[in-house]
């Protein structure tokens, strides 16, 4: 996060310039310069149950914020200043979100050691395991397996705003190579049976959403299909049900009665 | 289900932050009757779906009181609202799309959102080893 003194010195002067102008470009270059700072402080703030991507785009808003309230007349540095204000946003951002997110460590490790577990056993099994059975792979009681499953899903508050993480955040290397094939998946056709609100979903999760309530898959059963972890059809799958409520409510008033 | 083994009973105050508390409590009376990833999975999506549409996005001032009824292989979960405030202008309407989740979910559900005493009831049966 170090600045050159020579970098310091011209930062200043754009603080100053864009005190003066407002000007967009100038604001534009402020906010990039720190956008490493405000990466650095989601991190500080990650392994407690909410993706990276979420917590990077929390503090870009805080940057944001620091950015058009900094007044360089006064005495302190911007950093301190923004640093200030980022944390203030991460900290507003968890409280929000009420308890769910303040999953203990443990239990989020627990949570990624268990998606492989899933994945193991259902192989070995040919169907999908019982908690118990996780419980004793995972070498820790049935309590513990079904806290970690709940701490997992933490972003079940995460508001509508939050961009769907493009990225996986629970370790599999899954998700991203999707892609082309979601769009296949639901064509036209089937597409026309959907309610509305499912279009506003992204194209993964139209696409799980499809194949669980429409077309009666189990998430095991679309796990394998998508070549996905089963846990992460889960938090997409729960993701989506939270999105499509809140997408729902305020509606609901303009539609017409059934 | 005439018969009930095993009852559980809990009262949670009507906001989305204690629903966790209804999901944990069915997920381990679940876990007891042998259910599976896939089954308790379902189970706590259909808890906040049924437990959404009594107390709406933002939640209602009052509670929610639950009750988890234990049958052989099968989970009974009923939920009865009592709120002090009006409800959220449309929050309590079931959508089409509500029926078929839940349809998807578990085996029976059904949901009284209106009145002074909204009410839901699902009931999910274990299937399998």
């Amino acid at each position: 996060m170090a600045f050159s003194p020579e970098e310091r010195a011209e930062l200043r002067k754009k603080f100053a310039a864009f005190a003066e102008s407002r000007d967009a470009k100038l604001r534009d270059q402020l906010i990039e310069a720190h956008l490493g700072l405000a990466e650095y402080l989601a991190r500080r703030f990650g392994n407690r149950g909410e993706p990276l991507d979420d917590l990077v785009q929390v503090a870009s808003v805080g940057l944001l914020k620091a950015v058009d309230r900094f007044d360089p007349g006064r005495e302190v540095e911007f950093s301190t200043y923004a640093t200030h204000t980022i944390v203030g946003e991460l900290k507003r951002h968890f409280r929000d979100k009420g308890w769910a997110v303040r999953a203990p460590r443990r239990m989020q490790e627990l949570y990624l050691r268990l998606g492989k577990i899933i994945s193991t056993l259902s192989q070995d099994l040919g169907r999908s395991p019982t908690i118990a059975e996780m419980a004793t792979a995972a070498q820790v009681s049935e309590e513990e397996v079904l806290e970690a499953l709940e701490a997992g899903q933490a972003y079940r508050f995460a508001s509508l705003d939050s961009p769907s993480p493009g990225g996986d955040d629970d370790g599999d290397s899954m998700g991203s190579q999707l892609g082309e094939l979601d769009s296949e998946l639901i064509d036209a056709e089937h597409r026309a049976h959907l309610s509305p609100l499912i279009a506003r979903l992204p194209d993964r999760e139209q696409a799980i959403i499809f194949l669980r309530f429409y077309d009666g898959l189990t998430q095991s059963e679309i796990a394998a299909r998508l070549g996905i972890s089963q846990m992460h059809v889960s938090r997409l799958l729960a993701r989506s049900l939270a999105l499509l409520r809140q997408i729902g409510a305020p509606d609901l008033e303009a539609q017409p009665p059934e | 289900m005439a018969v009930s083994e095993d009852q559980v009973r809990l009262a949670v105050p009507a906001t989305p932050e204690y629903l966790r508390l209804a999901r944990v409590t069915a997920t381990g009376l679940a876990s007891r009757l042998g259910f599976t990833f896939d089954e308790v999975e379902d189970l706590r999506l259909a808890i906040d779906e049924l437990c959404f549409a009594l107390i709406g996005t933002k939640g209602r001032a009052g509670t929610v009181q639950l009750k988890y009824l234990i049958h052989p292989g099968a989970l009974e979960v009923e939920g009865i609202g009592a709120f002090s405030d009006r409800p959220e202008a449309g929050a309590v309407t079931v959508s089409e799309l509500s029926e078929r989740i839940l349809d998807a979910l578990v085996d029976e559900h059904e949901v009284r959102p209106d009145g002074d005493q909204p009410t839901f009831r699902l009931l999910k049966r274990h299937i399998g080893p």
